[in-house]
């Protein structure tokens, strides 16, 4: 059992609302991380001798051009893939510590296009999956599914028995984000999740990712997608062939400016139009919400 | 049905189409329009399982439509399987998930696939290619394997591939969704540029600046035409735009939060510098 459970059952009757997964975020630290894919040719290496540090509830967003190890990197946080060198903390703790297992568990990647890997015949079976393979009780299952099923905008009163494939692609998206999220994570891995949405569902999306936010759970981002990564990022990570070239607050400077162009990005939207208003970009709204106050 | 000599007829002729799944209950597309002529460039927008990936395959000849008043692209009858076989060969359709499209065994060969089918000289093939993939900035993966590729390069390469091949019409499913924003920048000047010598494309996407960008946008909405017409008729009714789970360009968004603030701007700006505009005269 992990040890953020222990502390949970140890507070019994503490408030277990829809937002309960952030109970606290978990820190991560990678410390000089390599991996290289092999191939018949010769090795490709992905990501090469990254060090950074996310603390606890705080978000990240990772950005890079196509190919530059984003995926890779997180493969390598969630301890799918062994780092060829290197090591990734989980809250400090070092891959040969005990229960460093315990804690690789509360680590949750959702990956590119999840929905792919629905396969139950039910909703309720898909996001019960992981769950039970933690050996929790039934009873404690079916908490985790119906908490979050509710935390994705899908009511289990209508969706808990539909079969995943009946269900339109943005809810798939969110279905499968649940399975994620019915095993609590403390960290949560996303790559790419915005992808091939429609905006409506992306706007969802953004809404539960900001709750888990303010839940306390802490975010890593992949995306390339600069205005949501600009929304939802406290941070910014930025990967240049495998090479961390850019770790810390955003920076939009003339020199931000031109690290973001030459790893194929560009300003958000609302940096860029604080800039044209005179205005200091350092300090430009996140949302169209906050824009609209600001300027009002 | 023979291709048609009439330069001006449209590439795609298409009224009444339906189109059911074997085995489902409803419709995937009902009774849908679209004419598409040469040089125009038409966005499909709709949310997700509104039909447009449905809508792309039947363009390509590679479903059958289950019924059709009229149903020709390039002038071949989508209806018989010999105006299917012979769209195959017109239309180059790029596929939401690049993955259903890499089929060889490294990237400067799967960019050449559509013109070995063609059997096109090998020095030919190896010029178009070299080509494409400075375009579509390759050079460096040409070896690579396929499934080694990030979710963005599988995209290029793709889209390299079915760009390749010359042709009348193009359908692109979301073909910038895995790109970095240079790489979105690369697709839609090369759309442009195509538009320019005449294709016709059909563009479905989730990014509603893309969209603003077409010629005309058809939504979808669970398989019928809910809007036809330019990007600025549909994004001024924003009631429609959020009943077919869309949006609006981040430009009209924060218009519309500042409208909802009692700030409305003059007219709906779609873009930074209609934006900018707007603020001016606002101010």
């Amino acid at each position: 059992m992990s040890g953020r459970q222990a502390a949970g059952d140890a507070m019994p009757g503490a408030p277990r609302g829809p937002d309960a997964p952030g109970a606290a975020g978990m820190r991560l630290a990678c410390r000089h991380v390599s991996f290289s894919y092999e191939e018949a040719r010769a090795p490709i290496p992905a990501v090469r001798d990254v060090s950074f540090e996310l603390r606890a509830g705080g978000s990240l967003a990772l950005m890079g051009a196509s190919g530059s190890g984003k995926s890779t990197l997180l493969q390598v946080v969630r301890g799918l893939d062994a780092p060829e060198s290197g090591q990734v903390l989980l809250d400090g703790a070092a891959p040969a510590a005990a229960g460093y297992g315990a804690l690789q568990r509360e680590v949750g990647l959702v990956f590119q296009a999840p929905e792919l890997q629905l396969f139950a015949a039910t909703a309720r079976d898909d996001v019960a999956f992981g769950p039970r393979r933690l050996g929790w009780p039934e009873e404690r299952v079916t908490s985790a599914v119906d908490t979050a099923l509710d935390m994705v905008g899908l009511p289990p009163a209508r969706f808990a028995e539909r079969h995943p494939y009946a269900l339109s692609g943005g809810e798939q998206r969110r279905l499968a984000l649940a399975g994620v999220l019915a095993m609590r994570p403390r960290l949560l891995l996303l790559d790419e999740p915005f992808v091939s949405l429609d905006p409506g569902t992306r706007r969802q999306l953004v809404g539960i990712l900001q709750r888990l936010k303010a839940a306390g759970v802490t975010l890593l981002l992949a995306t390339h997608d600069v205005d949501l990564a600009w929304a939802l990022g406290d941070e910014l990570l930025v990967l240049g062939e495998g090479r961390l070239v850019a770790a810390g607050p955003w920076d939009f400077s003339p020199d931000g400016g031109r690290l973001l162009a030459a790893n194929r990005l560009r300003e958000p939207f609302f940096v860029e139009l604080w800039r044209r208003l005179g205005r200091d970009p350092q300090r430009a709204p996140r949302t169209a919400d906050d824009a609209a106050l600001a300027l009002s | 049905m023979s291709p048609s000599p009439d330069e001006t007829a449209p590439l795609f002729d298409i009224s009444g189409l339906h189109y059911r799944y074997a085995g489902a209950q409803a419709d995937a597309l009902t009774d849908l329009d679209l004419e598409v002529h040469e040089g125009e460039f038409v966005a499909v927008v709709g949310a997700n399982g509104s039909g447009k990936s449905t809508l792309a395959r039947l363009l390509g000849g590679l479903e059958r439509p289950t019924a059709a008043r009229r149903a020709l692209a390039c002038g071949h009858d989508l209806l018989a399987g010999d105006g299917r076989m012979a769209a195959r060969r017109d239309v180059g359709v790029l596929f939401q998930n690049p993955e259903n499209q890499l089929v060889a065994q490294c990237v400067e060969d799967d960019v050449a696939f559509g013109l070995e089918n063609l059997a096109w000289p090998a020095t030919d093939i190896g010029r178009r290619v070299d080509e494409m993939l400075a375009r579509f900035g390759l050079e460096e993966l040409r070896l690579r394997e396929p499934h080694m590729l990030s979710g963005g390069q599988k995209q290029r390469t793709a889209l390299a591939g079915v760009i390749a091949v010359p042709r009348r019409v193009l359908v692109l499913d979301e073909p910038t969704a895995m790109l970095d924003p240079a790489g979105r920048d690369e697709v839609l000047g090369a759309v442009r540029e195509m538009r320019a010598e005449g294709l016709a494309i059909v563009y479905i996407t989730q990014e509603m600046d893309e969209a603003a960008g077409a010629d005309r946008v058809v939504a979808l909405e669970r398989g019928t035409e809910a809007y036809a017409g330019d990007a600025g008729g549909l994004f001024a009714d924003v009631a429609l735009v959020r009943r077919l789970g869309l949006g609006l360009p981040a430009a009209g968004e924060l218009a519309l939060a500042l409208g909802e603030r009692g700030r409305g701007l003059p007219g709906l700006p779609l873009t930074m510098d209609e934006l900018l505009a707007a603020l001016g005269a606002a101010r």
